[in-house]
């Protein structure tokens, strides 16, 4: 069973989005320690001038194009299917993030080390700070 | 050092120089005027020097956020503070959106704009910190245009962007600026002392954290914040119709402006309010960073004449001044007349203003209609055609109409003057005050000019609401000046978070007290804002008479004191030369300013007002 994803997932409905970033900025605070919607694991994409915010977050693909491409295993499957980057071993090639069709993964300007989604473990903070309900968590099953 | 929410420091461009400074924020400065306005209102007494133009290298353009822009409690914005070049005098514009929590992403709390570029540039700031590059290649370009193109040029999609349009670029003194995204720095001009810098954009992509110094506390109050927001009955009708609601109660309140103010009720209104825009244009909400309310109704004009576009919610405002104001009743019409003034760059309250003078101008034979086009109410392609003239200042009338109202009354003569709706060179709003004088003496105080967000008594007297425990009469004047300088007080404070007005309008003083202190560690109550909101209208009334504003110029359009409300609730009514006197009077009494409206020595002393520090660059 090394093919799995994670038995809980963020579920998203790009029509209750509003893009007000909510979510990025409890991401930020939660990896970061501090206020920056623009170093979140998750992305809007604002489209048509503001008209529709597609909310965009890690699948934990069966399939991880950003894992293959990693040449320090610095990224790896966890026994619950999460896909994590380990800061230690990630060289900043930035090779994961050129990779990611969804750019899921975060590179930091200044050091280009690697970030991303990590599930906050089971209970993704960005859910929590959704007030529209365009994120939802949900069972694999 | 703990963690606050402050990024403690303000970045100076000189812009003749080509020169970035970093400039430490002083404890005195934040001790005693918190942020947004108070620090704009300080800085611009210090900074400008005295009878310096608006428009030369000399004045400031500032950028300031608050110790809450950036950060999750709900409904936060940031300003522009500037010297009028409308009405000479201070001037803040705020605006929502994704721009102002950047510049403190930036690492900033303010950007401070000096001097003149010799050839257009734009500022950009990412995490290799400050440079200034060539604007040439958008020079020209519209102000949503613009911020598109800057993103594609730099290959960056994050980058959050302040803009002008053609009317910055060519210094029309009611041009806005364009905040990411369909957020405007509307009021006042602040749009053209952009232009007058050479300075056609600022883009942003900061890489800093804004860092909360209690986090347990600060959630805690987000959650209050939020629930007083979801359990307030205004905020729920901002959720389900934005502003758009207001129209059709200006209307049935007689508060809406027909006809360049001449008349108060319109048959216009159902189709411009919320059930016209909901039918018409809106597909979906969109919010300000960080707002649980998202007031945007975004949407599209698919069909008819003017298809098709993306439009943001037709505002109140602008249903209003450039709907039922110029006659004109098609939601989609009025969306076509909206986006031309966000992409040429023009406010759409004196836009409209502007438009409807012309309108009564022509009908009166004082001014010549257009080759193509006849200047009368209800005509969309005439109006669309002068908001074009105006941005570009082209030809004879482009150039008259973009003075201003006031400016060209002056110059079209005596009979003209009466057609001029302005307080101090500042265009009305869309709340008619003939029947709620309160609402006139807000106008006539205003430190900005005819502005309805620096207090609005209106909400009072059009619907009876109480103020300390009793039921507020319209058409009384005993006691509106002591509710006009509470509001004006208590927003004024607030508008140093720097708060949303329609976030104010469920967040209690009690709560956004709490969310100042868990974010920065300071240590301030509820009454605090009003006692801070006092200090700062003293710090304003300072530069604006140092500027040389006259208080005789503290008076409503004439208009509204010769001519009697036409209908509505309150028809026939009109405030009188003696009103005016008694409501002032009244007013720079409880303000502590001797009769001719200047502050005594005793008050500026009594309310904080910081004269023995200034700041410098």
């Amino acid at each position: 069973m090394e093919k799995h994803r994670p038995g809980k997932f963020i579920r998203t409905h790009f029509d209750q989005c509003t893009g007000c970033s909510l979510c990025k900025a409890a991401c930020s605070l939660h990896m970061f320690g501090g206020y920056n919607p623009g170093k979140a694991m998750l992305r809007i994409r604002h489209l048509w001038e503001n008209l529709a915010h597609i909310p965009v977050v890690c699948e934990h693909c069966v399939n991880p194009m950003c894992l293959k491409v990693c040449p320090t295993k610095a990224i790896f499957k966890d026994e619950t299917g999460i896909v994590i980057v380990d800061q230690e071993k990630c060289v900043s090639c930035g090779l994961c993030s050129q990779y990611c069709p969804l750019e899921m993964i975060y590179a930091d300007p200044e050091t280009g080390k690697a970030y991303k989604c990590d599930l906050c473990r089971g209970n993704p903070e960005c859910v929590q700070a959704c007030p529209f309900n365009a994120l939802e968590l949900r069972d694999q099953d | 050092m703990s963690d606050s929410s402050y990024m403690g420091k303000i970045l100076h461009i000189d812009l003749t120089r080509e020169k970035f400074t970093d400039i430490d924020i002083p404890s005195w400065l934040r001790d005693s005027y918190l942020g947004g306005k108070g620090f704009g209102a300080k800085l611009l007494l210090d900074l400008v020097p005295e009878n310096a133009d608006p428009l030369g290298p000399d004045n400031v353009l500032m950028f300031l956020t608050g110790p809450l822009t950036s950060t999750p409690a709900p409904a936060m914005r940031a300003c522009v503070v500037t010297k009028s070049p409308l009405t000479n005098t201070f001037l803040d514009s705020y605006f929502g959106g994704y721009f102002g929590p950047e510049i403190k992403y930036a690492g900033y709390d303010g950007l401070v704009f000096t001097g003149r570029s010799s050839e257009p540039v734009y500022l950009h700031i990412n995490h290799k910190g400050p440079i200034l590059k060539p604007a040439k290649d958008f020079w020209g370009q519209g102000a949503i245009e613009c911020s598109q193109s800057i993103k594609e040029h730099l290959k960056d999609d994050q980058i959050k962007a302040a803009t002008i349009g053609p009317a910055g670029e060519n210094l029309v003194p009611y041009a806005l600026i364009c905040c990411e995204t369909n957020r405007q720095a509307g009021r006042g001009g602040a749009g053209a002392v952009m232009g007058s810098k050479n300075l056609k954009a600022v883009a942003l992509n900061g890489n800093s954290l804004v860092k909360i110094y209690d986090r347990k506390m600060f959630a805690n109050a987000v959650a209050m914040a939020q629930r007083e927001i979801t359990e307030s009955l205004d905020c729920r009708g901002l959720m389900a119709t934005g502003t758009a609601g207001s129209v059709e109660f200006a209307n049935e309140t007689g508060l809406i402006p027909v006809r360049n103010f001449s008349d108060n009720t319109s048959a216009l209104a159902a189709g411009l309010g919320d059930k016209g825009q909901s039918k018409k244009l809106w597909l979906g909400r969109s919010a300000c960073f960080g707002c649980p309310i998202a007031c945007s109704q975004m949407g599209a004009v698919r069909t008819g004449k003017f298809a098709s576009f993306v439009t943001d919610i037709v505002e109140y405002e602008t249903a209003a001044m450039l709907g039922t104001n110029l006659e004109i009743g098609d939601p989609r019409a009025v969306a076509h007349l909206n986006r031309l003034c966000d992409e040429l760059g023009l406010d759409t309250i004196s836009a409209g203003a502007c438009v409807s003078f012309a309108f009564e101008a022509a009908g009166k034979g004082l001014i010549n209609h257009l080759p193509d086009h006849e200047l009368k109410f209800g005509n969309v392609q005439a109006a669309a055609r002068l908001i074009e003239l105006i941005a570009r200042r082209e030809g004879e009338l482009g150039e008259l109409l973009s003075l201003g109202v006031k400016q060209a009354a002056k110059q079209l003569g005596p009979e003209a003057l009466s057609m001029a709706m302005h307080v101090k060179g500042l265009e009305m709003p869309a709340w008619g005050p003939r029947g709620t004088p309160g609402m006139g003496l807000a106008y006539m105080t205003a430190d900005r000019g005819a502005c309805h967000q620096r207090g609005f008594p209106a909400g009072y007297e059009a619907t009876g609401m109480e103020w300390k425990g009793k039921p507020v009469k319209a058409l009384e004047l005993e006691g509106k000046a002591e509710l006009v300088y509470s509001l004006q007080n208590y927003l004024a404070g607030t508008d140093c978070l720097v708060k949303c007005d329609f976030g104010a309008m469920g967040v209690s003083p009690e709560t956004y007290a709490l969310l100042c202190n868990a974010a920065t560690g300071i240590n301030i109550e509820a009454s605090h804002f009003n006692r801070l909101g006092e200090r700062i209208w003293n710090t304003t009334r300072i530069f604006n008479l140092r500027e040389g504003m006259k208080t005789t110029d503290e008076k409503l359009p004439k208009r509204f004191v010769e001519e009697p409300l036409p209908g509505g609730p309150h028809k026939g009514h009109r405030i009188t030369e003696s009103d005016m006197k008694y409501l002032l009077q009244d007013y720079y009494k409880i303000r502590g300013w001797n009769k001719h409206g200047h502050p005594e020595e005793e008050t500026l002393d009594k309310t904080g007002v910081i004269r023995d520090k200034t700041l410098s660059l």
